[in-house]
């Protein structure tokens, strides 16, 4: 079998300690494999953020391991942590975060000039072309519409040409028809570049245009779901939120 | 409302503490210098015109000075928060609620500063006419007769600037729509307005014009304090008009600044965002060019009047001029100091969450402080050219016309001093600032 792009062991997060710590994750084993675009469902309170900034390198666990793409990077400090976030992942947040004073070619490209590596304009100009933003490169984020920076927010990602995509309620901010073209865009990434994408949502709509959907209850694993369908994903979680009520 | 402001001051102390220094030291200087006028008046003679003039010059220069700084800081307060204030508008509050929100917030805050700064006031001032009657510049017989009635006026006049100031800038956020100002809160607005245009050029334009005046006129003048008194001011007049046109200055004069502090991505960052937004940054560079203006201007002048005065009769008139010279100085440099400090810490807390945004793209903590730190060192070096420039309006001529030649024969080193003591300014209150940012930032 091949090395996981992503993998986390034993993945354990507590808040707080003594009588009001909070434990988020218990144990959550998950794979990803290389060039699969995952969903990570689950009711509120089920971990979902917590994995994705652990996962991310943006927290270390308390427990468990964080493995990316062979590596585990589970005991970097602080500034390798980040210089492993900039290079071998990319990150698409529900808020877009684009840098406002720059343009949308030097937003891409920004990943790149924090390594300190040379922006190739070849590659950033041929993935604002990929995401449909060619005509717009020299646009500050305050010029364009939501989805296209979500879309440039895509470029940026894919610019390093990460192991591993993770995306936060990618669509969380958008109208449902631009939100289509954003998921729709986020998987052919996948199809024709072979990335590999993990998009934490709530929305069953959004989780459809993925190969499957893992879902979470109360920081445990509860299940995968292949080829998903909208209202398979909606009775599934619906489901979920019945069994947390009964709890 | 009140409620909300009380509440909402309560949430942000050190936004509140900016006016409330800037307000107290306000108040206790113009507040010592006006018990001087008030005693003048119980007072005949000699006595009577000293401290008159002390009192209009340092009073008047103070109070322009002290309005200054205190309608920035409690602007840049107000208008830090145009994207919380638009928040509050599309739940529903109207732009007056909004507009008395921030006017009440500043109103609560400067009055304590104000009280604080009076009380400082009537001490100051009566040390400081026992310093000016043991100095021999007013007489022996002299009695200090400043009371309340001075002092409240003083109060009352930075407290009602302080309000003014909240006002126009409460205005400024509630003037487009609400989610349009929800949006602007990210966007560079482009351009100035066509009056503040007219205004800095025709400030530029009098100091410039003072400095030919001084060459030209009053340097046949019998008086010898005659062309002191046509350039005197030229400097922080010609820094002041400057200081109005800063946000168009930035962005023309950033670009080769930037080139120089190289293509690191930290450079790289900071030079994006002193161009495109120099709108906030501006807010920096304002004071940092009328501090270095004003200050190598007033302190050369000084200099090249002890070096060339030798008539001991009018060199005792030039004491008091040159005590009031390094007064006003002293005042332009401490409130110019304090808006950089205050100017820089409101820009970061502004930028607070896109600084968190950088460190999610990848940005290692310290690539986003050095970022900061070269904003402030493009800003200071933009500054300093600008306002060394503006000294030479005061400079040139006056040692010109003391047969100095164009270049004084003294103090030389003063320009490089005043721009060391300037970069250190802006490095360390723009260090400071971003420390406190990003420490909650790890993660």
């Amino acid at each position: 079998m091949t090395t996981p792009a992503l993998e986390v062991r034993g993945l354990t997060r507590t808040y707080g300690d003594g009588a009001t710590a909070v434990t988020a994750l218990h144990g959550l084993d998950l794979g990803f494999a290389a060039g699969t675009f995952t969903a990570v469902m689950g009711p509120s309170g089920s971990g979902k953020t917590t994995f994705l900034t652990c996962a991310g390198a943006l927290e270390a666990p308390t427990h468990g391991r964080v493995v990316i793409d062979g590596d585990d990077i589970t005991d970097l400090d602080e500034t390798r942590r980040t210089r492993v976030r900039r290079e071998r992942i990319g990150f698409v947040f529900q808020s877009f975060h684009l840098m406002p004073y720059l343009t949308a070619r030097q937003n891409v490209a920004l990943p790149l000039r924090l390594a300190g590596r040379r922006a190739d304009r070849r590659r950033v100009d041929e993935l604002l072309a990929r995401v449909g933003l060619a005509d717009r490169a020299d646009h500050l984020p305050g010029e364009l519409s939501g989805g296209q920076q979500q879309r440039v927010a895509i470029a940026r990602a894919l610019v390093t040409d990460p192991a591993v995509i993770l995306a936060d309620e990618p669509t969380g901010a958008l109208d449902s028809r631009t939100a289509t073209s954003v998921l729709a865009l986020l998987r052919t990434t996948v199809q024709e570049l072979g990335a590999t994408v993990v998009m934490v949502t709530h929305d069953p709509v959004a989780a459809s245009f993925a190969d499957a959907v893992v879902f979470l209850v109360d920081g445990r694993a509860a299940g995968r779901m292949e080829h998903p369908s909208t209202e398979a994903v909606a009775g599934q979680m619906a489901h979920l939120d019945d069994l947390v009520a009964a709890s | 409302m009140t409620g909300l402001a009380l509440r909402s001051l309560r949430h942000r102390p050190a936004a509140a503490t900016a006016t409330f220094v800037a307000v107290l030291l306000g108040t206790a200087l113009i507040g010592t210098f006006a018990t001087f006028v008030e005693s003048a008046l119980h007072l005949h003679g000699e006595d009577r015109t000293s401290l008159i003039v002390m009192g209009a010059v340092v009073g008047g220069w103070g109070a322009l000075i002290v309005l200054y700084s205190v309608a920035s800081t409690a602007g840049i307060t107000a208008t830090q928060r145009t994207a919380e204030t638009s928040l509050l508008r599309v739940v529903g509050a109207t732009p007056r609620q909004v507009r008395r929100l921030i006017g009440r917030e500043v109103l609560v805050v400067s009055l304590l500063a104000a009280a604080g700064g009076s009380a400082v006031a009537a001490v100051a001032g009566r040390v400081l006419f026992g310093a000016l009657r043991d100095g021999g510049m007013v007489s022996d017989g002299a009695r200090f007769g400043g009371g309340p009635a001075s002092v409240a006026a003083a109060a009352g006049l930075v407290v009602l600037t302080s309000c003014l100031a909240a006002w126009i800038a409460g205005l400024r956020a509630t003037r487009p729509s609400a989610v349009a100002a929800l949006r602007a809160a990210e966007i560079e607005p482009r351009g100035m307005h066509w009056w503040r245009a007219v205004v800095g050029g025709l400030l530029i334009a009098y100091g410039v014009g003072a400095a030919v005046v001084t060459l030209t006129v009053t340097r046949h003048s019998a008086d010898p304090y005659d062309a002191m008194s046509t350039c005197g001011a030229a400097s922080i007049y010609a820094g002041v008009g400057m200081a109005v046109l800063a946000p168009w200055l930035l962005r023309r004069f950033s670009a080769p600044v930037a080139a120089l502090v190289g293509r690191t991505a930290s450079g790289h960052l900071a030079a994006h965002n002193a161009a495109r937004r120099s709108h906030l940054l501006a807010g920096v560079l304002a004071p940092v060019i009328v501090l270095t203006s004003g200050a190598i201007g007033t302190l050369m002048l000084v200099g090249i009047d002890n070096r060339t005065m030798h008539d001991p009769a009018q060199r005792a008139d030039g004491r008091l001029i040159n005590m009031l010279n390094y007064v006003v100085t002293g005042m332009i440099s401490l409130f110019a100091a304090i808006v950089v400090v205050n100017a820089f810490a409101a820009v970061v807390a502004h930028r607070r969450t896109e600084l968190r945004r950088l460190r999610l793209v990848g940005a290692t903590r310290a690539q986003v402080r050095s970022s900061v730190v070269a904003e402030a060192g493009i800003v200071a070096a933009v500054g300093i050219v600008l306002g060394t420039l503006g000294s030479l309006t005061t400079v040139v001529p006056f040692a010109v016309v003391r047969h100095e030649g164009l270049v004084p024969d003294g103090q030389l080193w003063l320009p490089p001093a005043v721009a060391a003591a300037v970069v250190l300014l802006t490095l360390v209150s723009a260090r400071a600032s971003v420390q406190r940012a990003t420490r909650e930032l790890a993660g």
